[in-house]
């Protein structure tokens, strides 16, 4: 096999295989995080004009689901309401219908024990159902606020402790970045159930745990990658942007992969779970999970590594090299090689030589391009 | 070296797989929650002021009564001051409402009739089943005879006396601590609160007592336990003595916070003092009185204290008047005489628990949910490991082991706590555990892809196998060390459904960690020194090629 022109050869997804793409993320920053404001923005407007719809279980309420039927229907329930002197103003009914069952989910502010056990029997009786297929939940509103602000504790402590963590796993800068990255993967995610009017539940707060927790990994695995090519560009004069870009191309693959791996369990709840069975249970928490999973993956690359980069930049090792950064052809003999010393040598050589020389220079192979040969074999003992 | 990876990975294959047969041999299987059995779950708070020893009894008693349910699986947790319980497969919500809703309230009343449970009787714990097989008889007898009691009570008096024999609770006396007696304070204190008598709850009482008891002749109960005005129908804790107790004319708050267990006159007893003044002491005296005196309200003489329907103890007033302390003694082991310290306690200032949640779950829907779950979720799985098969190609029979064995680990920790623990897995764990899924396959995707650009640097599969798995051991642990510090937080701080989700992420980052260490490492060692593996071409890179020396 030739290897000598292997990455002209090869079509994007054969680069992305091998991770020898040149993406120049860090030049293309602004789009990123042009996209991310909008969205923000988007969040912030809905948040204050339309709210959060939060279910029963954080405001406290009474919830009561049962099988529709013939007889049971949305006006049947609101009757069965009035019967027993439950404001029906701002009582939410909804049909859920899932497969070839449906259902009646009617939500009301908090109420009395007897009202609550009268209202069951008397849907059942309309539904012609017993007793026991009618599903009911209630919470206290002191319960409802309690719960959540135990949820909004547990973040703050889990930011605290996560950015210490990083802090000292590897630095503050990296810290700050993660977590802004992950404040804007849940300000997204919020956005997104504000501005569809989905209703939060215990489910979607799980969920959205789970996309601070995966966001942050994500980030992490990235970051990592860039610890390593710190270290390893260190004596050389590049630029944080290099370093940057050159980590992302080199772990986009991984990136790509385990995104997929994630979402495809969650598709696989949200569509055939919820959608095929009909676990309404599910479709909350696979929904939120999809979105959160999506931004956290998107935010690791596109928000999380370019303002590292920029915080980065402040430091005076990287302070002269602002603004400089390889591209294209140098920027993928960066990743490839994953070293520096080609890279110099390539800007020297695409500054004063003409276009035939470039392409047939930046041909790199990874034979070719070996900047330090692997070590003879060693016999160790352990 | 070899060895030693041979040696971790039997080592594990033989925990995990062992671990498993003997789950599968004892026969625990993960409990469901009843999100996905049906059931009913109920969260209650302390309102008001409590000590955290009223509390623990109240979980105690909760406890105590859901197992005398015969509830399969039922959960009780303590989380923060919530007490949570879940009834898995119980549909019945009053009765549900009405087992979990303990006070700690003692009540003071007075024993109207005592007798020894029938054998039948005492092998049964359930204060249902108890009074609803035996004393129904005796509630109808109260009944015809009207609000009448002297005639059961001279009937059964009799009975009170003889079955002395089996029966402890005749030999335990109440008596003043001698110390502190004062004879005539406390005859004046008799005197003013004779009159009292009339207008208290007592007075007016017994007539209504008796009305509720023959109103709420209900085939289990016979008037509402927690009704203090009520005439009722209990059993002592063992179950080997049923009462008929009058309404309580105090209640455990008469004494003060320090009862405790001690050895009194040569046996074990407890010792408590009185609050003072009408709270207290005055209170107390009045019944004690009624009871000295054996008179209509107390006609064997002896007081019962009563625990959220259940008599902790019946001792006999020994005399009229206490000032002071009271010492309660009698044939009592230690830990009876401490656990009745601890309801003295607890009495003395009962936590008041509210309903803070219900959440009843029908059987169809949890049903639904989990069959969802579950097919979706091996669905889910399956498609990642068709995609890393896709991608990996040969590689991906580790990934599909490793998958196996994380869950098989998953499987023998969720079982055992669920027989130990009373750990449920709810919805909420089921779809952390299918989430947790990427994340560990991120772990094979972190380390192949590390090993591919040690490949591709031109190192031996041997070396960059190792390489490899050093800096990628780097990044799972960071990784999962967030995940892990985000699951305990969490775990610690929230309760409800976000708290079983923590624990089931925690559960998967550290069967991730596990299987990264002493299954993927050792498998990946050893199969990137076998012949097979080098010659042949791994993620489509040639690495016969650079293996041989690097020459194109």
């Amino acid at each position: 096999m030739s290897n000598e022109l292997v990455t002209s050869r090869r079509g994007i997804l054969g680069r992305l295989y091998h991770g020898e793409t040149s993406f120049d993320f860090v030049g293309k920053r602004k789009i990123g995080f042009a996209i991310s404001l909008i969205l923000i923005v988007l969040t912030l407007g809905s948040l204050f004009t339309r709210g959060l719809n939060l279910g029963i279980d954080f405001e406290g309420g009474v919830a009561w689901q049962v099988p529709s039927s013939q007889t049971m229907d949305v006006d049947a329930a609101r009757a069965v309401l009035e019967d027993n002197g439950v404001p029906t103003e701002n009582a939410k009914v909804q049909t859920l219908t899932n497969g070839s069952t449906s259902s009646i989910r009617i939500q009301v502010g908090d109420q009395t024990p007897e009202v609550r056990a009268k209202v069951q029997s008397e849907l059942a009786a309309m539904a012609n159902v017993d007793i026991n297929e009618v599903s009911v939940s209630s919470v206290s509103s002191s319960w409802g606020r309690s719960i959540t602000e135990k949820a909004v504790r547990a973040l703050i402590a889990f930011m605290v402790l996560v950015g210490i963590y990083i802090a000292w796993r590897f630095e503050w800068r990296m810290a700050l970045a993660a977590i802004l990255a992950m404040l804007h993967d849940v300000l997204i995610s919020v956005g997104v159930y504000s501005i569809i009017g989905f209703e939060v539940t215990p489910a979607t707060v799980v969920a959205f745990l789970t996309i601070l927790g995966f966001s942050l990994y994500d980030t992490i695995v990235v970051f990592d990658k860039v610890k390593d090519n710190i270290d390893k560009f260190g004596v050389s004069r590049t630029s944080m942007a290099d370093i940057t870009n050159v980590s992302m191309n080199q772990v986009l693959m991984r990136s790509l992969n385990t995104s997929l791996a994630a979402v495809l369990p969650v598709l696989s709840l949200l569509v055939l779970g919820s959608g095929v069975f009909g676990a309404i249970a599910l479709r909350e928490f696979a929904i939120a999970l999809l979105v959160g999973l999506i931004t956290g993956s998107y935010s690791s690359i596109y928000i999380a590594s370019p303002l590292l980069s920029i915080f980065k930049q402040r430091e005076t090792r990287y302070k002269n090299l602002k603004g400089v950064h390889a591209t294209g052809v140098e920027l993928a003999h960066m990743v490839i090689t994953g070293g520096a010393t080609g890279a110099k040598s390539i800007r020297r050589q695409t500054s004063d030589s003409d276009e035939s020389t470039q392409t047939n220079q930046a041909s790199p192979t990874s034979t070719a391009l070996l900047t330090h040969p692997p070590r003879p074999r060693k016999k160790r003992r352990r | 070296m070899t060895r030693r990876l041979v040696i971790s990975l039997v080592g594990l294959l033989v925990v995990v797989l062992g671990s498993f047969a003997g789950n599968l041999v004892a026969d625990n299987t993960p409990a469901l929650g009843l999100d996905l059995q049906g059931g009913i779950s109920v969260t209650q708070e302390p309102v008001g002021e409590y000590d955290s020893v009223s509390l623990d009894l109240a979980v105690e008693r909760i406890r105590d009564r859901v197992d005398s349910l015969g509830v399969a699986e039922p959960e009780i947790i303590r989380q923060g001051d919530a007490i949570v319980v879940n009834l898995p497969g119980v549909d019945n919500q009053d009765e549900a409402l009405r087992l979990v809703q303990v006070t700690g309230a003692v009540l003071l009343r007075p024993v109207l009739l005592a007798a020894p449970n029938t054998p039948a009787d005492t092998s049964s714990t359930t204060v249902a089943d108890g009074s609803s097989t035996t004393l129904a008889n005796t509630a109808s007898t109260t009944t015809t005879d009207g609000s009448s009691t002297t005639s059961p009570v001279t009937t059964l008096a009799t009975s009170t006396t003889a079955p002395g024999g089996p029966s402890r609770y005749p030999s335990q006396a109440v008596t003043s601590v001698p110390t502190e007696s004062s004879t005539t304070v406390a005859f004046s204190d008799v005197s003013t609160l004779a009159t009292s008598i009339t207008e208290a709850p007592l007075g007016a009482g017994s007539p209504t007592g008796s009305d509720v008891s023959t109103s709420s002749l209900a085939p289990a109960t016979m008037g509402d336990p927690a009704d203090p005005i009520a005439t009722i129908i209990v059993q002592n804790t063992d179950g080997s003595e049923i009462y008929q107790l009058g309404p309580s004319f105090a209640t455990g708050e008469v004494f003060n916070n320090d009862a405790k267990a001690d050895i009194i006159s040569g046996g074990w007893g407890v010792r408590v003092t009185l609050k003072g003044g009408s709270t207290g002491a005055d209170l107390w005296n009045v019944g004690a009185a009624q009871c000295f005196a054996r008179s209509t309200v107390c006609p064997t003489g002896r007081m019962a204290i009563v625990l959220d329907g259940v008599v902790q103890s019946a001792p006999n007033v020994n005399q009229p008047s206490f000032s002071g302390g009271v010492d309660i003694t009698g044939s009592f082991k230690e830990s009876e005489a401490k656990d009745l310290a601890r309801v003295l306690k607890s009495g003395a200032l009962p936590v008041r628990l509210e309903v803070q949640a219900v959440q009843i779950v029908s059987p169809t829907l949890g049903d639904d949910s989990l069959h969802a779950a579950i097919v979706s979720g091996l669905i889910g799985v399956l498609l990642v490991l068709l995609f890393m098969l896709v991608y990996y190609r040969l590689l991906a029979i580790v990934v599909v082991i490793g998958i196996t064995l994380s869950g098989l680990v998953q499987w023998n920790v969720i079982s055992l706590l669920s027989t130990t623990n009373g750990l449920a897995l709810s919805l909420a764990g089921i779809a952390g555990i299918i989430v947790s899924i990427g994340v560990t396959v991120d772990s094979y995707v972190v380390f192949f892809e590390k090993l591919k650009d040690e490949l591709k640097s031109g190192r031996t599969l041997k070396n960059s196998a190792e390489r490899g798995f050093k800096s990628a051991w780097r990044t799972i642990l960071a990784a999962d060390i967030v995940s892990l510090i985000g699951a305990f937080t969490l775990w610690y701080l929230t309760v409800g459904s976000v708290r079983g989700f923590a624990f089931f992420l925690g559960l998967s980052t550290l069967c991730d960690i596990i299987i990264a260490w002493f299954f993927t490492r050792p498998a990946m060692l050893l199969l990137a020194r076998t012949k097979r593996f080098q010659r042949g071409r791994i993620f489509g890179i040639d690495n016969t090629v650079n293996a041989t020396g690097g020459t194109a």
